[in-house]
This record gives structure tokens, C-alpha cells and sequence, in this order.
């Protein structure tokens, strides 16, 4: 038990919605920096990371110190989510590094 | 940078056009399967059964906040021997609908077929067949030989490089990394997810069937049953009053 929280799954689920809405943006334009940019190899994994970081980051700032309104951890805020960003992120990098280096 | 020249009309007639396709067909899809479907009718029973469940679950999370003896009274109405809604309902027959005796079900699976593995068939073929043996390009990260089947499909080359992409494997990284796009542009639980079909078919009829209530019912029932009532607004009065004027004689509740 934590504390007296009274947690309303709906809306928490609709939160998790909203925040991997943000996370699939994040790795689409991310992806579409690191290709014209032509980042290579492990760099534009360093990359995604960053930028998962710095997303985490912004939202934390956003939410301040009552994040406990929204979400249960803020771990999860960061882990939500980044192995099928990882996906879109690649796909996207390929794109743009393919049509901007390769050619 | 790159080892290898491409034709510039290689990017304009097959690497975008893959790109563009493979989204728009997603779109397309969606919309068909929406058009297609049929909305399901729910029996009533079944409806009562999941928001008694759902009663149970708020009355063992939030129990706390009314009186001992209404708690009492709700879970005996739920929990008890004889009569009590989940004793009841996991002692009910489980009867398994049959796929085959049902001509709505079969209906919605033939529907789902058509929607899901039909076209997939076709595009992928149709991709295969149009655009095959193309390199197309480079992922952007070096690669070791065992990655050479699955990103060249289509070109036997032994000498060039793992990290080159063929026309057709480009296709099936645009099926996997656009299902989040897909969450993004047509919302949740859209039907353009080709992958996630796929996974429910690798995981058998297991999936379609509805859970069984009895289960269910018996958990829900052994957590009720074990679950004590804790009173939270026990000085709740003196908390109010109390705060103003004395504070150290008050315990905190919490």
C-alpha cells in the first residue's frame, strides 16, 4: 500500500495513451534527425537514448514534484515504451540516412 | 561514405514508393475492417458478471472508507455460502462456445481472415514480385553475416556487405516499424496493426475464446474473502476539530 491514493484505472490508462503518443513522436523525429545528420552505427543508438532521456527529462519538469497525480513511478515514465520506439526510431533513421547519404 | 553507387531513380521508384505504400495500405486497411465488421452483441449475463467484478475489486481496493458494517453487508452479499454472486457463479457450468456451431463466430473469423491474412498475402507478393532484387539501401549501423537472409531477401550476393537492405526486406522493416506511427495517426486499438494479427494467430485459438468466468469468479472470490476491513476515517472527527486547537493530542490517522 502506498500512502491513501485513490487511483482511477481508466484514467491512468489514458495517461500511459497520451505518453506513448509522445514517445512514438519523439522517436519518429528523432529518427528523422539522427538520418540527416548521418549519424552512424552505435552514435545513433547513443542518440535514441539521449533523446528518450531528455523527453523523460522534460515531461519529469513539466509534472514537477506532484507526479504522483499522474503516474505511479517515474521509472516508467522512462521504460514505457522504448523497445518499440527502438523499432520506429531504426526505421525512420534508415529512411532519412538512406535518402540523404546513400544516394 | 558509401562503397557502393546507387541510381538516384532507385530512391524515386522504389524506396519511397515502398514507404509510401506500405503506410497508405495500413490506412486502408483500417478503414476496410471497419467498414467490414460487425458489432458484437453481448449477452446480458455476461455483462452483469463483469461489473460485479468490477464491484468486487472497488470494494476490496476502497473498503477502507465506509463502515465496517456496510462492508460486512456487501461482502456477505457477494461472498456467502449459499446465495452469495461469486460462490454462485463459480459453482454455474462453464459452457465453452463452440466456434463451429456459431455461424455469427464463424462469420467474424472468416471477415478477420479476409481482412488480415488475404491482403497481407497479396501486398507482400505483389511487393516481392514488382520490386524484387533491388538493393535499396543502408541501415546505418554495421551488421554480422547472420543478418544477411533476413535484410537480403531476394539477392544472392555473398560479397556485399550485411548492412544493405533489399527491396522486398525493406518492405517487412516498414510493417514492423510503422505500428506505432499506425497508434499515432488512427488512435488506439486501430486494425491496421498487421503484426499484432499476427501474434494472435501464432498464439492460437487460445486468444479468441472469452475468459472463463468461473476462474475468474473463484479468484475474485478467495481475494474478497481474505481482504480485512480497515477502517481509514477512524479519528476523522477529531482530525477536523482538533486540528485548530490542539494539535498534540490528536493521533494522525495515517
Amino acid at each position: 500500500m502506498e500512502g491513501n491514493s485513490y487511483t482511477l484505472t481508466s484514467a491512468m490508462r489514458s495517461n500511459m495513451i497520451l505518453l506513448d503518443y509522445c514517445k512514438t513522436s519523439m522517436s519518429a523525429l528523432s529518427g528523422f534527425t539522427a538520418g540527416v545528420i548521418g549519424l552512424y552505427g552505435a552514435y545513433g543508438f547513443i542518440f535514441y537514448f539521449l533523446c528518450a532521456f531528455l523527453v523523460w527529462a522534460m515531461i519529469l519538469i513539466r509534472m514537477g514534484p506532484n507526479y504522483k497525480k499522474y503516474f505511479h513511478k517515474r521509472i516508467t515514465i522512462f521504460t514505457n515504451g522504448l523497445g518499440s520506439g527502438l523499432f520506429t526510431y531504426v526505421l525512420f533513421w534508415t529512411f532519412l540516412y538512406g535518402m540523404v547519404n546513400v544516394y | 561514405m558509401s562503397e557502393l553507387l546507387l541510381d538516384t531513380s532507385i530512391r524515386a521508384w522504389v524506396f519511397l514508393p515502398i514507404v509510401i505504400i506500405s503506410f497508405l495500405f495500413g490506412i486502408l486497411r483500417h478503414y476496410v475492417s471497419i467498414l467490414i465488421s460487425s458489432t458484437k452483441n453481448i449477452e446480458l449475463h455476461q455483462v452483469q458478471d463483469s461489473q460485479l467484478l468490477i464491484r468486487s475489486r472497488f470494494l476490496r481496493e476502497n473498503g477502507k472508507y465506509i463502515p465496517k458494517q456496510s462492508f460486512l453487508m456487501r461482502r456477505h452479499y457477494l461472498n456467502n455460502e449459499e446465495t452469495g454472486y461469486l460462490k454462485a457463479g463459480s459453482r454455474r457450468p462453464a459452457q465453452a462456445p463452440n466456434p463451429m456451431s456459431d455461424p455469427s463466430m464463424m462469420t467474424d473469423m472468416l471477415k478477420g481472415n479476409l481482412t488480415n491474412v488475404l491482403p497481407m498475402i497479396l501486398i507482400g507478393g505483389w511487393i516481392n514480385w514488382t520490386f524484387s532484387g533491388f538493393v535499396c539501401t543502408k541501415v546505418p549501423f554495421p551488421l554480422t553475416l547472420r543478418f544477411k537472409p533476413m535484410l537480403q531477401r531476394g539477392i544472392e550476393l555473398m560479397s556485399l556487405d550485411a548492412s544493405w537492405v533489399s527491396s522486398a526486406s525493406w518492405y517487412f522493416l516498414n510493417v514492423f516499424g510503422l505500428r506505432s506511427i499506425y497508434t499515432l495517426v488512427l488512435g488506439e486499438n486501430n486494425a491496421a496493426d498487421q503484426t499484432r494479427m499476427m501474434q494472435d494467430q501464432m498464439s492460437g485459438a487460445a486468444m479468441a475464446m472469452p475468459p472463463d468466468p468461473k476462474q475468474a469468479f473463484k479468484a475474485e472470490w478467495e481475494a474478497l474473502e481474505i481482504s480485512n476491513h480497515q477502517w481509514a476515517l477512524k479519528n476523522i472527527e477529531n482530525d477536523f476539530i482538533g486540528e485548530k486547537s490542539n494539535n498534540q493530542e490528536v493521533t494522525p490517522t495515517s
